[in-house]
């Protein structure tokens, strides 16, 4: 049994609003486990990787406050996106090594981060995604002593999310290019990992408003992939992938000329479902592909 | 030590297939002396490229181990290193062979072998050299200070391998896409002092299908460039230096950036159905933006998934604040990569949005008042469509007669 676990929770803003099902279940997750979130009321959206595009300073100053939240807590910052992931993790480490090898570029950061009555940023915590949180601070065999309803035959596709895997120097537990703690995770829940090309690639939701087609394209090929591999469903940890895999499903479809109706899944949803959850409480009715044949593999429909 | 490769073989247009190789080699050996000893003593018929050994010429890009890199500067110890770490952290998986296979993106000619011309097609597009066409001849050199030419040095390392193009998912899917290679190119050319052609440069890599709008960010072209050019990020530049002309040609993906802002400096986090209402429906000034948008409301709003309301962040104040500070600073800096732009002081945005009723008469333009009658009207026709198609079962161009 790990020592309790506790986080400064950063919900980000599509938990919050068109993927409130996540919201739910990684609440119904972590209490689950006994995991303490303190959710940071505060912070603000990371940004998605566009801020930067405006300026460099604007990104590293919004999210620099978002850690110094955490920071003020004497918290790790738990993130359950890989986009903030990548991005507020990214932002980190950067100006980590600034504090050696830039010092007066944390100190502009800080002079506007005061100015504005925020805390500075002292680069004393860490930015950590929930599926590290799980394998990393709780662990797998203290996760499977939870288990109470094995996932048995659930064929599951992991979609890591590119921020997860590349935003970043390095990763805690896996290769960039060869992932496992997603698949670990599903083995560890009694389901059953399938391995895809696409599912290190990208879903195609940051061209989603602009340039649909490609982003279309881009998704339908991913889970044509994952249902020629023999998915059930997708699993992800990230709520973007998830908008453009679930929400737009339909009009992947029309894309592509070729029906696809492969339900999506988020992280805590899964493991939330062997932990013996109820799928009522995990919102697996909010989803645009029904997740009913999910449920009904593991006989909880 | 004993080494297996697995090597994917092809002649143009037949299928593939995977061929074993077994050699005794050093681990300190990199892939490509793996691949001449199989060359040279075992199958002369293996088909690959190479050139200078020594991460210089770029020549010898190919997929090893699932991700494109230089058979010249990986070595086969590091390789299988890799390999134990990934069987180790997934306790079903074995050790394979090291697996060779060409670069993505680019049709097959023999093995290992790819036909490259649409690269340099790619990069050719770009007008990769400095532009010195609006200047006289001087009489000496043209002249760059230390500090203008260390902007150059990070794209300056490319050495046009194709790793980044090989692994690009834009290009999977769009084929007007130029790639990350040419737009690191592209972005170096734009910072270099000497040139001349900045305007053109931004239009031309404004263009929505070829220019770097059709970047997706998957960041596979940072991950695998041998160099460290980075090229997502000098993507990241040249949207910058877009965005920070005097006047931005709009466009979705250009009001995408600047609604990001503005939503976050309204509300802390992004109000989902205000951004796609201002994006894609340009705020009621893009009819078919927003009626495209009408099925996926209809479809989240039956499902329970479309956000009803919105809860602001309780620390939305100090981040507008923050935003507006950067924004000033900013704005004074000026931009130092596109000297023939200077950024426009946008009043959108350098002007803090006070929370409460417009303060006076003189209030005009984005106050929160404002935002907040626009977002009640976007809410209103939006409701408004959904229920016209609703109960006529009819589009509403085509309840207009228009169709």
């Amino acid at each position: 049994m790990p020592a309790a676990l506790k986080y400064a929770y950063f919900p980000g803003c599509v938990a919050q609003g068109a993927c409130r099902e996540l919201y739910l279940s990684t609440h119904e997750l972590t209490q689950a486990l006994g995991i303490e979130l303190v959710e940071l009321k505060k912070a603000a959206c990371c940004g998605s990787g566009t801020f930067k595009e405006d300026s460099q300073l604007l990104e590293d100053s919004v999210n620099a406050r978002n850690i110094a939240l955490a920071e003020q807590l004497n918290l790790p910052l738990l993130t359950h996106c890989s986009t903030c992931q990548g991005v507020i993790g990214h932002v980190d480490d950067r100006l980590k090594a600034s504090q050696t090898s830039n010092p007066d570029y944390v100190q502009q950061i800080n002079g506007l981060l005061t100015q504005q009555g925020c805390s500075p940023y002292q680069g004393s915590t860490e930015v950590k995604h929930l599926l590290w949180a799980l394998v990393g601070d709780y662990g797998l065999e203290a996760l499977e002593k939870r288990v109470k309803k094995q996932l048995s035959g659930l064929k599951c596709a992991a979609f890591y999310g590119c921020y997860l895997l590349r935003a970043q120097a390095s990763l805690p537990f896996d290769d960039p290019f060869q992932p496992e703690s997603m698949e670990n995770v599903f083995r560890t829940v009694g389901a059953t990992p399938v391995y895809f090309q696409g599912r290190t690639q990208c879903c195609g939701w940051p061209l989603a408003s602009y340039a649909t087609e490609a982003s279309f394209k881009m998704a339908g090929g991913r889970i044509q992939e994952a249902i020629a591999a023999g998915a059930d469903c997708l699993v992800t940890p990230c709520p973007l992938c998830h908008l453009n895999l679930d929400s737009r499903q339909p009009e992947v479809e029309q894309a592509i000329g070729q029906k696809l109706g492969l339900p999506v899944l988020h992280l805590p949803q899964l493991v939330a479902l062997a932990l013996g959850v109820e799928p009522e409480k995990l919102g697996l009715g909010k989803h645009i592909v029904s997740t009913r044949p999910v449920l009904e593999k593991l006989g909880l429909a | 030590m004993k080494v297996r490769f697995s090597i994917l073989r092809q002649t143009a247009n037949s299928p593939p297939w995977l061929q074993d190789y077994r050699l005794e080699i050093d681990p300190g050996a990199t892939i490509l002396d793996g691949l001449n000893r199989i060359k040279w003593e075992q199958d002369g018929t293996l088909g690959y490229r190479k050139n200078c050994r020594n991460t210089i010429c770029g020549s010898c890009s190919i997929k090893i181990n699932g991700r494109s890199a230089l058979a010249c500067k990986e070595t086969v110890g590091q390789e299988l290193a890799r390999l134990a770490a990934i069987a180790a952290s997934a306790p079903t998986a074995e050790i394979p062979a090291i697996a060779i296979a060409p670069m993505g993106n680019m049709p097959v000619i023999k093995d290992l072998v790819v036909d490259m011309q649409g690269f340099w097609q790619n990069l050719q597009a770009v007008d990769p050299y400095v532009s010195t066409a609006a200047r006289s001849i001087p009489e000496r050199e043209f002249l760059q200070s230390p500090s203008d030419r260390a902007k150059l040095d990070q794209t300056g390392n490319c050495i046009l391998c194709g790793a980044c193009y090989s692994e690009c998912n834009a290009r999977e899917v769009n084929p007007e896409f130029v790639g990350p290679h040419a737009l690191a190119k592209a972005y170096r050319t734009l910072a270099d002092s000497r040139d001349q052609a900045s305007q053109t440069r931004l239009e031309k890599y404004n263009q929505p299908d070829s220019g770097v709008w059709a970047c997706t960010r998957c960041f596979n072209c940072n991950a695998v460039c041998p160099m460290d050019v980075a090229p997502l990020d000098q993507i990241s530049n040249i949207k910058a230096a877009i965005l920070d002309q005097q006047t931005v040609p709009d466009s979705r993906s250009v009001r995408h950036r600047q609604a990001m802002v503005e939503l976050v400096k309204q509300g802390g986090w992004i109000d989902e159905r205000k951004f796609g209402l201002r994006v894609v429906g340009n705020n009621f000034r893009d009819l078919s933006g927003l009626l495209s948008l009408l099925p996926l409301g209809w479809r989240m709003l039956s499902r329970g998934k479309l956000p009803l309301e919105f809860e602001a962040s309780t620390g939305t104040a100090q981040v507008r604040s923050l935003i507006t500070a950067v924004q000033a600073l900013e704005s004074a800096k000026g931009s130092p990569e596109t000297s023939t732009t200077t950024p426009m002081p946008q009043e959108s945005e350098s002007e803090p949005i006070s929370k409460t009723a417009p303060s006076g008469p003189e209030s005009f333009g984005w106050t929160a008042y404002a935002e907040l009658l626009n977002g009640r009207f976007a809410m209103i026709g939006l409701v408004a469509l959904l229920l016209l198609e609703l109960f006529t079962n009819q589009d509403f161009f085509t309840w207009l007669g228009l169709r």
